[in-house]
């Protein structure tokens, strides 16, 4: 595809320069893996893999760390959030592609859009001053005495609801989390080719069914790679989190309760780390965290590869 | 009988899907209303124009970190829009339809994605542990990092979607390759590019986790780089955790201001594609 020019040496340096810029990528990911397995490797040696995924202790005084708890609390949020976000998201894409007239769909795309742009501190301002006594105050209360008294689902619902707890954290991460899942189904969606539509609206359909049938089939592997990389958002997210889960390294049955995801412990203990192991300690959390987001976002990307990219991309 | 069932069906299905916008749309007007109406009260000369007092005592305002948000941005920019540039131009152009430019993109859409947390860890085991101290350049370092990617790919789709006619006219005319890229391609491609840099300030300026321990926190008015500087982000975060109502007042005037700035350079980086690209 290039012409048989005579290279110019100044072309091969522009190229070689140009060529080491698109390196740093690379040479990012792969001082990320090195330098955090450097880093994290006392406490590898120490604690070993298993032991380390599975201890609930996280004791800087004894100087015995275990990820469990923290692993715990990420579950969980992401878990909540998860929960409260797709229905939603899927909505507003349906919403958006299928059912708003046209002068709408552009406005309401914008403003999800707005929504993805705003930063995570602002979600944690936003979350620790007006959510959490709000849920502190209302529905905290109203969820125990409904839900809660239920026999077996009561056990989620236990304690006394002070806001800052896995809850609000789930709820605060599944506002920030919507935007991408919405924005990816849309796309998605609207990649059902109209034809296919228009065959399903004639032989008498409803457009309901056509969604549910024909556009939600044809574009499902695409919005579970959306569902996957707001999976890997919500893991990795840490001040919206911060801000409204505490940091209590506990694994409890209550979502009333604070408890602490990876990315809340790195933020505030990092730098009050004072011995070796101790650090080591948050580098390995922070190794697994990288290991596992990048695992899911390469899922996710996989996943959305659209259909003529993965021919041959000219 | 079955035809009024499907339709009330169809009906309800439709009618959340419209509730579900409503609630989309509702968030954001909730956060932005929060934001709004605590931030304003905060609002003062001050708060710009003064450095943090002691803990606990009344008045001061944010000086030092408006313009140690404003360095380690730039600094951030300065590192990070020329390496993503360039490389963006590896893969469209002298790379464009390899294997190796699929390889890169792909990393770098994933990357995209990392937890920016990791990317704190990761500076500060490379130059904060080091040098025994938190710094400026740490800081902007990292944003640096999260930068990088973001204006990679946004170039090389801009560059991507330039015709190749473009370059063959050039080409016919003897311009070498570096030539055709400098004068021909980046013209082209000038508005894209420079709303992906747009994009991606705002991307970063929001950032607080990678500035926890890299360029830390300061309470006084700081330039240096090599020190520990103070950021908005992460003074909102220490103002807002902390037992004062005036810290707290400080951290909403402080919230307000990023926000509108970010979601200022994000409506004009849309416009600015929808004026470009048309609608899309």
């Amino acid at each position: 595809m290039l012409p048989e020019l005579k290279r110019d040496p100044v072309d091969l340096i522009f190229s070689a320069l140009t060529g080491l810029a698109s390196l740093t990528v690379v040479v990012i990911v792969m001082g990320l893996f090195v330098v955090l397995l450097l880093e994290s490797y006392p406490a590898i040696e120490r604690f070993g893999v298993v032991g380390f995924l599975t201890s609930t202790d996280w004791d800087p005084v004894r100087e015995s760390f275990g990820a469990l708890t923290s692993l715990y609390g990420t579950a969980v949020t992401t878990i909540l959030a998860l929960l409260f976000a797709i229905p939603v998201a899927l909505g507003i894409a349906v919403f958006v592609t299928e059912v708003a007239p046209g002068f709408l769909r552009g406005p309401i795309g914008v403003a999800i859009e707005l929504l993805a742009a705003i930063p995570s501190i602002i979600y944690g301002m936003w979350g620790l001053f007006t959510v959490a006594p709000i849920m502190a105050e209302y529905i905290e209360p109203f969820l125990q005495s409904t839900l809660g008294r239920l026999p077996i689902l009561g056990v989620l619902f236990e304690g006394t609801p002070m806001g800052i707890d896995l809850l609000t954290a789930g709820l605060v991460l599944s506002i920030m989390i919507i935007p991408f899942t919405a924005s990816i189904a849309r796309d998605a969606f609207n990649l059902t080719p109209p034809i296919v539509k228009e065959s399903a609206y004639a032989v008498g359909a409803t457009k309901w069914e056509v969604i549910k049938d024909v556009v939600l089939p044809y574009s499902k592997k695409a919005v579970f790679g959306g569902v996957v990389l707001s999976l890997g958002r919500a893991l990795g997210e840490t001040m919206a989190v911060a801000f409204v889960l505490g940091n209590n390294h506990q694994i409890t049955t209550s979502l009333f309760d604070a408890a602490a995801t990876i990315t809340v412990t790195l933020a505030n203990e990092f730098t009050e780390a004072d011995s070796d192991i101790y650090l080591a300690s948050l580098f390995y959390l922070a190794l697994i965290l990288f290991a596992f987001s990048f695992v899911l976002l390469a899922v996710a990307k996989f996943l959305l590869l659209k259909p003529q990219e993965k021919g041959v991309n000219r | 009988m079955i035809a009024r069932w499907r339709r009330l069906k169809g009906f309800t299905a439709l009618g959340l899907s419209c509730l579900a916008a409503v609630l989309g749309l509702f968030w954001l007007f909730f956060i932005l209303v929060d934001v709004l109406v605590h931030g304003v009260r905060a609002l003062s000369p001050e708060l710009f124009l003064q450095d943090p007092v002691p803990a606990g005592l009344p008045g001061g305002g944010l000086r030092n970190a408006f313009v140690g948000q404003l360095l380690i941005t730039s600094v951030a920019a300065l590192i990070g829009v020329p390496l993503g540039v360039l490389g963006g131009t590896f893969l469209a152009e002298y790379a464009r339809g390899k294997p190796l430019a699929r390889f890169i993109s792909i990393l770098a859409d994933i990357i995209v994605s990392v937890p920016s947390i990791v990317v704190g860890t990761f500076v500060y085991a490379l130059m904060v542990k080091p040098l025994g101290h938190f710094s400026g350049w740490a800081g902007a370092v990292s944003l640096a990092i999260i930068m990088i990617p973001v204006v990679l790919r946004t170039t090389e789709e801009v560059l991507t979607l330039v015709p190749w006619t473009l370059r063959e006219a050039a080409f016919a005319l003897g311009a070498p390759y570096y030539r055709v890229i400098l004068q021909i391609v980046y013209r082209a491609g000038a508005t894209g590019i420079l709303t992906g840099i747009l994009l991606s300030i705002a991307r970063v300026a929001g950032e607080t986790a990678p500035l926890l321990f890299t360029s830390f926190n300061n309470s006084f008015f700081s330039v240096n780089m090599n020190e520990p500087i103070a950021s908005l982000t992460v003074t909102i975060f220490q103002y807002a955790m902390g037992p004062y109502e005036n810290w707290h007042q400080q951290a909403w005037g402080a919230s307000l201001v990023i926000t509108l700035f970010i979601l200022l350079l994000t409506i004009v980086g849309r416009m600015i594609i929808r004026w470009r690209y048309g609608k899309r």
